[in-house]
């Protein structure tokens, strides 16, 4: 192989790449300036510059005697300012410290509890602004920048923290596996700069030309992992709340759905040898079922349904409950060494 | 850094070149960087899989407390593998598995998805081999030792995460030969998200297999690190070196001698030594367990242990890092001296559950003198004869 060191990319370019942030620690990621500077201002400094204007810290009530901090993002010309939902924004007189050192009391406009976002609005004039771009232009690789009001290290008049990282993948968090206070079922942006930190929530997510992409989310543990997790909240999802129709609880098809659903009917019975962590093997077939018709048998263990994954009873009973009469299921068994998939109809409960 | 400014892409053929004069635009290399990091993930997505476990508990740490469950709870979501042959072996980590599922599934990128056996485990790697029974897979492609260097840039990527394509965490390669020559450290953002999957550099070749290895103790110590900008990755030299062995079916867990050490500072019995010039150092056993390859091999309370396998020891801390590498069945050769005797002891380390059970072989434990004046054996061996079994 002779294609090694035809790939280096220059280094210096690279200089803030390495972020060594972690729990209990916030790197500040500001351009090392020692590095050979070879070429005009790079990107990262670019993306802060145009952004640093857009973005505020907040200080206000927290949990008990402690005071609440975080971050949020300006969003309009005339002050409006989004943040995540917490003690600190549900509520009028968050301190709003401006990138300027200047200090506002914020007044409550709206909150969303489903996408656990507040609106908050200051007393200003021709503010500066963040401007939401497009976050479905993303690719896995792109770079992008964090700010935030992280552990608070930002004190005074000193504007927030930058941090750098790559986009990975835009994927769903299964909102029941996160912290039961987490509704939020769309879609989130995942990346690798460290955002799981005190005071990041309610900061922007930004592109490389330093426009907002998303907005940290509050910190939560994704039960896959049972890791903090570094997320955002796609723009879309922030300019649907901040301009677009009033507030909602939860998407409307979801409260449609548990309103005039009829229970399917499959026919499987799980086997009872515990409790919620037993795995999901198939104890009994009820004849003439939809399950005995596609071929369903007793001892196969439930993989997924509809391509959810199955690992406990638990899930199992939540995947039929969303399963209603007339429904084409597919079910994902395995079956001694062999893995197989099963169509089948969901009836009517007899 | 000799080309600093220079930076020339060429990826599965298709060259993305950046031109000199481009190099002044930050943004043609932003590009330029970002499609070489989707090109190298694009690259080792088909070599590597996502890792689905059903059944089995939260691993139980055993401590000086007592029995509890371990700081750091396992999730029981999706991991990542590794294809590491055609014909089915998939490379993960450990840690994967140390709820002792019932059930483990193997999903290939191409969405095929089969029952997966667990062969073996590398407990001191954190390494686990699996076998799907699966023909024609393409396995990932590894960068060479001699082509890993320290600050090149590294990308770790898992399926933990579910998605279209692999999470991906771009950082450097911060250390080489880490924890006993074994892992390559990274700044990328290590954590269950990528255990058992690939460190890759930016051709998409894989310079390792993220685990968790910092600290010691239970299944999942080191796992607390995860994100800290500390990960870990083994490399393909120490994976070949215990291969065959996890494909045989064996459990490579840390052996131990079974005693406890201390530092050798000298009382005032050994003043004299002190004075000597050639004073060596050592680390002293401090309390011989009975029933371990220690008590078997005839060591005693207050011998000194100069060197192991012909390498002075150092401190015990040193001692310890060089035995935590160090595998159950395997044989190390420890100079011992005890007064002014010096020989060597050679014993075959247990694993800790055998530790209270090991006995002494029939015929003496061999100790060589190596020095000439002494040849006959310390008076120790007289008092082991207690420890000694009885006939079988």
């Amino acid at each position: 192989m002779k294609r090694v060191g035809r790939f280096r990319i220059c280094l210096a370019l690279a200089s803030v790449m390495a972020t060594l942030s972690g729990r209990g620690a916030v790197a500040d990621d500001q351009p090392v300036r020692s590095a050979p500077r070879v070429v005009a201002p790079n990107s990262t400094e670019r993306a802060f510059s145009r952004a640093w204007p857009g973005v505020v810290k907040l200080y206000g009530r927290g949990i008990g005697r402690e005071h609440g901090y975080g971050t949020g993002i300006l969003v309009s010309a005339d002050g409006l300012i989004v943040t995540v939902l917490s003690l600190l924004s549900a509520r009028d007189g968050a301190r709003v410290v401006l990138p300027d050192g200047q200090t506002l009391t914020a007044r409550f406009v709206r909150k969303d509890e489903y996408r656990q976002l507040a609106l908050l609005q200051i007393d200003i004039e021709d503010s500066s602004y963040i401007e939401l771009a497009d976050s479905s232009k993303l690719a896995l690789g792109d770079a992008v920048f964090a700010m935030g009001n992280w552990f608070k290290v930002a004190e005074g008049r000193e504007p927030v923290s930058i941090n750098r990282g790559i986009f990975s993948v835009r994927t769903k968090l299964d909102a029941r596996r996160l912290t039961q206070d987490f509704a939020y079922e769309g879609d989130v942006l995942m990346f690798d700069a460290m955002t799981s930190n005190p005071g990041a929530p309610g900061g922007p997510l930004l592109d490389i030309d330093g426009n907002c992409v998303g907005i940290i989310g509050r910190i939560v543990e994704a039960s896959a992992t049972n890791t903090r997790i570094n997320y955002a909240i796609p723009s879309e999802e922030l300019r649907a709340f901040a301009f677009g129709a009033q507030a909602t609880s939860a998407p409307a098809g979801e409260a449609e759905a548990t309103v005039e659903k009829k229970e399917g009917y499959v026919g499987i019975s799980i086997s009872r040898l515990g409790f919620r962590h037993v795995a999901p093997y198939v104890s009994r077939v009820r004849a003439g079922s939809p399950a005995e018709k596609a071929g369903v048998l007793a001892d196969d263990l439930i993989l997924a349904v509809d391509d959810v994954t199955i690992r406990n009873a638990k899930d199992y009973r939540d995947a039929i409950r969303r399963l209603k009469p007339g429904d084409k299921s597919r079910f994902v068994l395995k079956r001694g060494a062999r893995i197989v998939a099963v169509n089948i109809d969901v009836e009517e409960k007899p | 850094m000799t080309r600093l400014l220079m930076a020339g892409f060429l990826l599965l053929g298709a060259v993305a070149q950046v031109r000199a004069d481009d190099a002044s635009d930050p943004y043609a290399l932003e590009a330029a960087k970002a499609r070489v990091i989707r090109a190298a993930v694009t690259r080792v997505q088909s070599r590597i899989v996502t890792v689905e476990t059903i059944g089995g508990a939260q691993p139980i740490a055993a401590g000086p407390e007592g029995v509890r469950e371990e700081a750091f709870r396992l999730a029981d979501g999706p991991t990542t593998g590794v294809i590491v042959s055609a014909d089915g072996l998939i490379l993960t980590s450990s840690i994967n598995f140390a709820r002792n599922p019932t059930v483990i599934t193997v999903t290939l990128d191409d969405e095929r998805r089969f029952v997966a056996t667990l062969l073996g485990r590398d407990e001191i790697r954190r390494l686990a081999l699996l076998r799907i029974e699966a023909n024609g897979l393409s396995p990932a492609e590894w960068a060479p030792a001699d082509e890993i260097h320290v600050g090149q840039y590294a990308i770790a990527c898992g399926r933990g995460i579910p998605g279209d394509a692999p999470f991906a965490s771009l950082g450097i390669v911060s250390a080489i030969g880490r924890r006993n020559g074994n892992a390559i450290q990274t700044d990328t953002k290590v954590s269950p998200i990528n255990y058992g999957g690939p460190l890759i550099d930016i051709d998409g070749r894989v310079m390792g297999i993220c685990v968790p290895m910092a600290g010691s103790g239970g299944a999942l110590a080191g796992a607390e690190w995860y994100d800290s900008g500390i990960g870990f990755a083994i490399c393909k030299e120490k994976y070949e070196f215990v291969s065959e062995r996890l494909a045989a079916g064996e459990v490579i867990e840390q052996g131990k001698i079974g005693v406890a050490l201390e530092e050798d500072e000298s009382l005032i019995g050994d003043f004299l030594e002190q004075l000597l010039p050639t004073k060596e150092q050592a680390v002293r056993i401090r309390e011989v367990m009975p029933g371990t390859p220690a008590s078997a091999a005839g060591l005693r309370k207050g011998d000194r242990i100069l060197a192991m396998d012909g390498q002075p020891v150092g401190d015990v801390p040193e001692m310890q890092r060089r035995l935590s590498d160090r595998a159950a069945g395997e044989t190390i050769t420890l100079t011992i001296k005890r007064r002014w005797r010096r020989f060597e002891v050679t014993l075959t380390l247990a694993r800790t559950e055998d530790l209270g059970t090991i006995q002494a072989p029939e015929s003496r434990p061999d100790e060589e003198s190596s020095d000439d004046d002494d040849h006959t054996d310390p008076d120790a061996e007289a008092g082991e004869a207690t420890s000694r079994p009885a006939d079988e």
